[in-house]
């Protein structure tokens, strides 16, 4: 039972960090019709931001070796900092790498393979600049807390680990203020709108430019959130890290369905349910790519998705 | 010439199973679809000729030729079954499926070889005989094995099946429409692709003497994308000639970085940023040269007006 409820908890946290992280792809999916695959780079330029926003200290290796800013912010402040910093990235990957692709109206491949481009630049910009260490955050990052709390009796405890607490608290905060924000406000309306049809936006008045920004500024925010809270926990695994976590959204998103916000939810936290009952091994990293290739062949369209049929 | 050929014998046939990896990436492109799953079939070739070699086929002194080309038909049909197994759950749809799914295959293939006994986990599997005395003698293999490959996709570009795969690329839904089989075609091209790469990771394996995971990385599907995109996505010569000039490229970069006077951080940039130099390549390369460097139809006298109807 104790572990039962270990494992269904420890699911839910990491997988609802797979679920903001995945809300960054689907945000600009549903409004480009592409896979941003430097979304991953996001996620560990955010967990870097943060790290140093802290005032943590870069190692031997690169071109800030041993460099730190010398302030050292309390860890709620550099996490949100860091975040706008990184949507602020990716608002400027948008128009510096995408934009132009769509003024020409090329192939939404191109876009796709220019994403490629962009992560390949961002990830050796790292290692690069602050070289291929691991970095960890300070103990004490969320305070001075207990490392586990028990949620059973002293005969019978249930331990959780607070980190993972922690992890499903903000991340449930961030999908509530995500959803209130997509589904009630005047922007995600608008934003929706725009991922609807952008042509029929533009002419009900909607600045389609200034959505599309808007979605990678969210977008780049999310991940950097997700960044920051595996990198808080687990520890910054060198510039190479939010690739592979990037290429596991990617199966999140395929599982709730392309495109479909509240399918990034139910995808990202079943896969974290899923990976946190198989038993650890080396093998463990393989399941989400295992559900994605089972989900492609027997509903491609996801869970929440819906059969496109393409009309001409 | 001795000189020469001894001190580049190994980047001239790097260069040429770069043309190839470019030539099994290009393969699904001249259908329109994005596959990162080459340098996962060449590692998985590579793997069966190292497995063959070290545990099966032992053999003293020389490793002899026929094994080898028995070795690489082995890698080709077990890749070209995987490519299908790969490519028919993915190639059913449209879209972006396949770039996913291929994501997802070279994963899993990665994380296999890590954990596999048979693979010799992180280490990877040592000492794989040599067939050649030096670096340069791999050329009997290599070259006509490229040229062979050339020849194909030339041939195949002007028969039917090289037809239905523009047809699918301009307009999926039009062919389809035409009587052309969608999925048909994009798995043909796709499995083609697989075994070709599969029959470079299998003689690479030899060459390079060992062989472990990282071989077939998200990493080198980028770098094998910008052999076929800057290249040229339209012609095969493209995928070629990016191929060779992209393979030899860090060491191009590194004989730049030692010119004299050039400032520290610069040359620095030049050793070092290798991979942010290809990102950046790729980035520009959609913008400027969306068809790479090499035109289409370089061979084709109707070159005018084709241009004017690709997009």
């Amino acid at each position: 039972m104790t572990v039962f409820l270990q494992n269904l908890l420890g699911g839910l946290s990491i997988g609802s960090v797979y679920a903001i992280f995945a809300l960054g792809y689907t945000l600009v999916f549903s409004i480009l019709g592409i896979i941003n695959f430097a979304h991953g780079a996001i996620f560990t330029l955010g967990a870097y931001f943060t790290y140093a926003l802290m005032g943590g200290k870069f190692g031997f290796n690169g071109l800030l070796a041993n460099f730190s800013l010398g302030i050292q912010l309390p860890f709620w402040l550099a996490a949100i900092l860091a975040a706008i910093l990184a949507g602020g990235v990716a608002v400027a990957i948008e128009r510096l790498a995408y934009r132009p692709l769509r003024r020409k109206q090329s192939d939404p491949l191109l876009m796709v393979v220019s994403s490629l481009g962009v992560a390949l630049v961002v990830v050796n910009l790292i290692q690069y600049l602050v070289g291929a260490e691991n970095y960890t955050f300070p103990g004490n990052t969320y305070g001075d807390l207990p490392s586990a709390i028990n949620f059973g009796s002293t005969e019978n405890p249930i331990a959780i680990r607070t980190v993972q607490i922690i992890i499903f608290g903000i991340s449930g905060l961030i999908l509530a203020g995500l959803t209130y924000f997509i589904t009630a406000t005047k922007y995600g309306k608008a934003m929706r709108a725009v991922a609807e049809d952008p042509t029929t936006a533009s002419l009900l008045g909607i600045d389609t430019e200034r959505f599309i920004m808007l979605s990678f500024f969210v977008s780049g925010f999310l991940g950097s959130i997700a960044g920051t809270l595996v990198g808080s926990s687990f520890g910054i695994a060198g510039p190479y890290f939010g690739i592979g976590f990037g290429l596991k959204g990617l199966a999140v998103i395929v599982l709730g369905g392309l495109g479909s916000i509240p399918g990034s939810v139910i995808g990202g936290l079943l896969i974290g349910m899923v990976e946190s009952f198989v038993p650890d091994s080396g093998y463990k990293d393989a399941v989400a790519f295992a559900i994605l290739f089972v989900i492609l062949l027997v509903r491609p369209q996801g869970i929440l998705g819906q059969k496109l049929i393409q009309k001409v | 010439m001795n000189d020469f050929l001894s001190t580049y014998g190994f980047l001239i046939v790097s260069m040429l199973f770069g043309s190839m990896l470019g030539i099994s990436l290009y393969l699904p492109l001249m259908a329109g679809q994005l596959s990162l799953a080459s340098p996962g079939f060449y590692a998985v070739g590579g793997y069966i000729a190292a497995i063959l070699s070290t545990k099966v086929f032992v053999t003293t002194g020389a490793f002899p030729i026929p094994l080898l080309l028995l070795e690489m038909a082995i890698a080709g049909i077990v890749c070209g079954i995987l490519g299908i197994m790969v490519g028919v759950p993915a190639l059913r749809l449209r879209g972006i499926y396949l770039a996913i799914a291929t994501i997802a295959f070279i994963e899993i293939l990665r994380i296999l070889s890590l954990n596999l006994e048979i693979t010799g986990g992180a280490v990877g599997i040592f000492g794989i005989p040599q067939p050649f005395s030096s670096p340069i003698e791999y050329l009997w293999i290599a070259l006509p094995l490229l040229l062979l490959s050339m020849a194909f996709v030339y041939r195949l570009e002007n028969i039917r099946v090289g037809r239905a795969l523009v047809a699918i690329r301009e307009d999926e839904l039009a062919a389809d429409a035409m009587g052309i089989n969608p999925t048909y075609y994009k798995v043909l091209a796709f499995t083609l692709g697989a075994i070709l790469a599969g029959i470079v990771g299998a003689v690479s394996a030899h060459f390079l003497n060992t062989w472990n995971a990282r071989q077939g990385t998200f990493d080198a599907s980028i770098v094998y994308l910008t052999f076929v995109l800057i290249g040229g996505s339209r012609s095969f010569l493209g995928a070629v000639l990016g191929g060779m000039v992209f393979t030899a490229m860090p060491e191009l970069l590194r004989f730049a970085a030692d010119i004299p006077n050039l400032p520290l951080f610069i040359a620095q940039f030049l050793r070092d940023g290798r991979l942010m130099i290809f990102g950046l390549l790729i980035v520009l390369g959609t913008i400027f040269f969306p068809q790479g460097l090499v035109p289409a139809g370089l061979f084709k006298r109707s070159t005018q007006r084709e241009q004017k109807s690709t997009k």
